[in-house]
């Protein structure tokens, strides 16, 4: 017998009395008045993101060239400050699509990226990967996050309902994250710090 | 009387500082984890969800995991079943050498923990790279985890900081990097962050393989879902192309609806934050690269067939339970003979081995607020109860607890004998012995001793006739 | 109604005062209470010390012996939770079938007259500060107060008995149920983590400026109060059943 067939053998064996599956369709998880003004608190409270509104007078690209003024460059590319994403619009240095290798992106100031899902009760973004090398999501040293503001959902089980429904996420590339602000971490004292492995900051810009 | 429990806890609480900022520390988690709670309408249905959800994916699990696996070998990932902690770590070196990997970089995995894997790597030549901060420093220290999630929280920043020193060739040049420059605190968390940050990202940008644990594996899809807040579960899969999940076969949930109760609750619990930073959701490997998972049971398929303790196997590690314990709160994990302490780790620990981990029992006051945080209802308390009574039948009673509870019990059964032994009950008062010597009268540790009144109320009762 | 009166054995020995108060106050209203004399202990040492089985046959004596009454009511919230939620396990172990009748109708007295009799008003008089002591078996067993780790609707059936009392100043302390660390047996078995978990229970109590602390329990007042004097710290511990029968 494969380890397999004895572990399966074992479970059903030692299993006494079984429980059903509960409905949790009688949840009532928490729902929000505006859930976009909720999102945007708590991105920019909790979560310690910045967020920008889009203006309809703007293009995508002045906001990334603007954001990327104001931060230093790495000095990882050279003196050049280095923009990685495969957005439609955006001057980008760097292409997920394209790199030879994922360690390019490691390179990157700053990676522009887009959110299909904003969910309000954790300013959690859904983020499908729709690029070949994922990396750009993680070792860029900031992000910029385009969410659109018709994407974003009360929580989580909204949220999920939607992933568990959609046909296009997990078709190409099989993988999706959520993220919420840049990384953290408390394990040095328990003091809080930003920007531990992955994204020192993150800008959601909603569109 | 005394375990190897007490007496490293009495050791531990000799310095009142430490143990005022590590009980302050944790209790402050319980609180983030209170507010996380209050802030929810919902709350307690959906502790009562996810405990229903548990129960019935552990009692139908041979027919989930057989889901799972289809699911997941249709997106082409790599699955690989494991009866015990042996043939964990014999698959996972296997997977490793024939793909000639030299480094490893992993993000947090209690499992791995549990099967001594880095261990057994590094026996055999492959560098095993922890990412997660707190575990990183720990393996740079070389000292073991004190607690599930905030495994390095006792460590100080000085301890820290020089490590860094000794450890990191380049800390100079990382140091020179950093903004702004002369950190007023050499050792400043920030600081030390950074650096660890430039030193791990090196890791990753070197690494042959990325391994990870799994929080949930989802059995209609064969997601495998990890979530952290550093983001190094990600930076260790998305740069080395070959990416190995170890995953405990009691993890898996049914379906993405049930994934939205659980991913609500595994910060708010464990951080008391709304949601960690990275939700990630594995379901297949990346363009040129693989995927395996490793599903390992190591006593999971014995404990479900075990009717007063099988519901351990709801645990989702969060680490709540031992942020509330009082007992953890002032002895700490080292004060625990298994890699786990509180209360999870003292029943997880009888169960791994009763009579490697029975002194861990006596560390429960039974008070019970356990019971109240775990989001899946998990009744730990009743479980060390009930460890409790099995402790004689395996041979590890205190001696002088079964002698005290036989005198008891005699005492109480023979109700002419009690009464006259109250009478007497007052000449204790007198006894000087007992006020001093520890050794007789371990109450004396903290207590001034009782004063016996005169008469006890079943003499009240008969005398003045009340 | 006739109600029987379960003094623990601890109570009986160490503060009879407290069973006096108890039987006091029932009687002031009107309850027709008896005492058994052939009681003496619920068994709860035993268990949590891990001899449970040296209690059945306690709790075989205790079913039989309370059998006539319609009420077993208790002045400590521990005993009267390890009636109702142990009895019955130790019980149906031993003999098949057997309805425990004794632990369902076994109270702790705060719930016995905040939830059976629902007082509405006492005779008594306590113009003191008092901090409420929420011993952690009344509160998660029986439910005398909500759990601080839940998230219901706030109540203290405690703290509603006493607002009863004429002249009395009520408050918590902070963590108003955490542990205090007697535990029973855990006291002598963890010593040292026990007292030190008591040493900042009755730190707490003292922090709110009260003169007296009170609670359901006398084990967890023994303890605190047994902490508190080896440590010099100066604050007062009484029964809640001593209050609520304070002029009587």
């Amino acid at each position: 017998m494969s380890a397999k067939e004895e572990i399966l053998a074992r479970l059903r064996k030692n299993t006494r009395e079984t429980y059903d599956m509960p409905d949790l369709s009688q949840l009532n998880p928490i729902t929000y008045v505006d859930p976009v003004a909720e999102f945007i608190l708590k991105t920019t409270t909790t979560a310690g993101a910045k967020l920008i509104e889009k203006k309809p007078s703007e293009t995508l690209n002045d906001i990334v060239q603007g954001i990327a003024k104001t931060l230093p460059s790495s000095g990882q590319g050279g003196e050049d400050f280095l923009i990685a994403s495969n957005l439609p619009g955006i001057e980008a240095q760097l292409n997920p699509d394209t790199v030879a290798e994922a360690q390019e992106l490691m390179a990157a100031d700053l990676g522009v990226i887009e959110g299909r899902i904003g969910v309000a009760e954790n300013a959690c973004i859904w983020i499908p990967q729709q690029m070949k090398e994922k990396s750009v999501c993680f070792a860029a040293q900031q992000l910029v996050i385009v969410l659109s503001r018709d994407a974003i959902v009360n929580n989580m089980h909204e949220a999920y309902a939607r992933i568990a429904a959609s046909t296009e996420f997990f078709s190409q590339y099989k993988f999706g994250t959520f993220i919420s602000g840049p990384s953290k971490t408390a394990d040095i004292e328990g003091a809080l710090v930003y920007g531990a492995q992955a994204a020192r900051a993150v800008t959601v810009v909603l569109v | 009387m005394s375990t190897k429990h007490s007496k490293a806890a009495e050791a531990y609480l000799q310095d009142d500082a430490v143990v005022t900022r590590h009980d302050q520390t944790f209790f402050g988690v319980r609180q983030k984890r209170d507010r996380m709670a209050q802030a929810l309408p919902e709350w307690e249905d959906l502790r009562e969800a996810a405990s229903q959800i548990k129960k019935h994916t552990e009692t139908h699990l041979a027919d989930y995991l057989e889901q799972f696996e289809q699911q997941t070998v249709k997106n082409g990932v790599h699955v690989h079943w494991a009866n015990d902690a042996e043939e964990y770590n014999r698959i996972v070196f296997d997977i490793l050498s024939s793909h000639q990997v030299k480094k490893v970089v992993k993000s947090k995995s209690m499992l791995t923990e549990e099967c001594h894997l880095n261990g057994h790597l590094e026996a055999k030549g492959i560098e095993v790279i922890e990412t997660d901060l707190g575990e990183r420093i720990l393996q740079m220290m070389k000292l073991a985890p004190s607690h599930i999630v905030m495994p390095a929280l006792h460590v100080h920043r000085e301890d820290i900081g020089d490590t860094f020193r000794r450890l990191i060739p380049d800390f100079d040049e990382i140091a020179k990097s950093y903004k702004p420059q002369d950190p007023h605190d050499p050792n400043d968390p920030t600081f030390l962050t950074y650096v660890a940050r430039m030193h791990l990202r090196q890791q990753f940008a070197k690494a042959d393989a990325g391994m990870t644990g799994a929080n949930f594996g989802i059995a209609e899809t064969g997601d495998v879902v990890v979530c952290t807040n550093e983001g190094n579960a990600d930076m260790s899969t998305s740069i080395p192309k070959l990416h190995i999940v170890s995953m405990g076969i009691e993890k898996l949930i049914p379906n993405y609806q049930a994934m939205g109760v659980f991913q609500r609750f595994v910060a708010r619990s464990g951080t008391g934050q709304e949601t960690t930073v990275y939700t990630s959701h594995f379901r297949g490997p990346r363009p040129g690269g693989e995927m395996h998972i490793v599903l390992v049971d190591n006593g999971r398929s014995e404990i479900i067939g075990n009717p007063e303790h099988w519901q351990t196997l709801k645990c989702m590690r969060c680490g709540a339970c031992m942020n509330t314990c009082p007992v953890y709160r002032r002895s700490a994990g080292y004060s625990y003979t298994y890699f786990i302490p509180g209360p999870i780790g003292v029943n997880l620990g009888m169960l791994r081995d009763p009579h490697k981990y029975y002194d861990n029992v006596s560390g429960c006051s039974l008070c019970c607020s356990c019971d109240n945080v775990c989001p899946v209802k998990v009744d730990l308390s009743t479980q060390v109860y009930r460890w409790r009574q099995e402790l004689d039948s395996l041979g590890h009673a205190d001696p002088m607890k079964k002698m005290m509870s036989n005198g008891m019990s005699f005492l109480f059964n023979h109700p002419a004998l009690y009464t006259t032994a109250l009478r007497l009950s007052h000449v204790v008062n007198w006894m000087p012995g007992a006020l001093v010597n520890m050794k007789l009268n371990p109450w004396a540790y903290g207590h001034e001793m009782m004063k016996f009144p005169k008469k006890s109320f079943h003499q009240i009762w008969k005398e003045e006739k009340l | 109604m006739r109600i029987g009166l379960f003094i623990p054995c601890y109570v009986d020995a160490l503060y009879p005062e407290v069973g006096v108060s108890t039987l006091r106050l029932l009687r002031s209203l009107g309850l027709d209470v008896d005492y058994p004399e052939r009681q003496t202990c619920c068994g709860q040492p035993m268990g949590n010390a891990g001899f449970e089985k040296k209690a059945v046959l306690l709790a075989k004596k205790f079913d039989e012996l309370f059998s006539p009454y319609d009420y077993v009511v208790a002045p400590s919230a521990s005993c009267a939770a390890y009636v109702r939620c142990f009895h019955p396990h130790l019980l149906g172990s031993h003999e098949a079938q057997k309805q425990c009748a004794t632990s369902e109708k076994t109270m702790d007295l705060v719930e016995f007259l905040h939830d059976v009799i629902k007082v509405k008003s006492l005779h008594a008089r306590f113009p003191h500060k008092v901090s409420i002591h929420n011993s952690c078996h009344g509160v998660r067993e029986l439910g005398l107060s909500s759990p601080s780790e839940r998230n219901i609707p706030k109540f203290n059936k405690i703290i509603d008995l006493l607002k009863l009392v004429d002249g009395i100043e009520i408050v918590e302390p902070e963590r108003p149920d955490e542990c205090c660390g007697f535990g029973g047996m855990f006291a002598v078995e963890e010593q040292a983590v026990s007292a030190r978990m008591g040493l900042e229970k009755v730190r707490r109590h003292i922090a709110t400026g009260a003169e007296y602390v009170t609670g359901p329990d006398s084990s967890c007042l023994m303890h605190m109060q047994g902490v508190a004097q080896k440590q010099g710290l100066d604050i007062k511990f009484i029964h809640v059943a001593q209050i609520l029968s304070a002029g009587l």
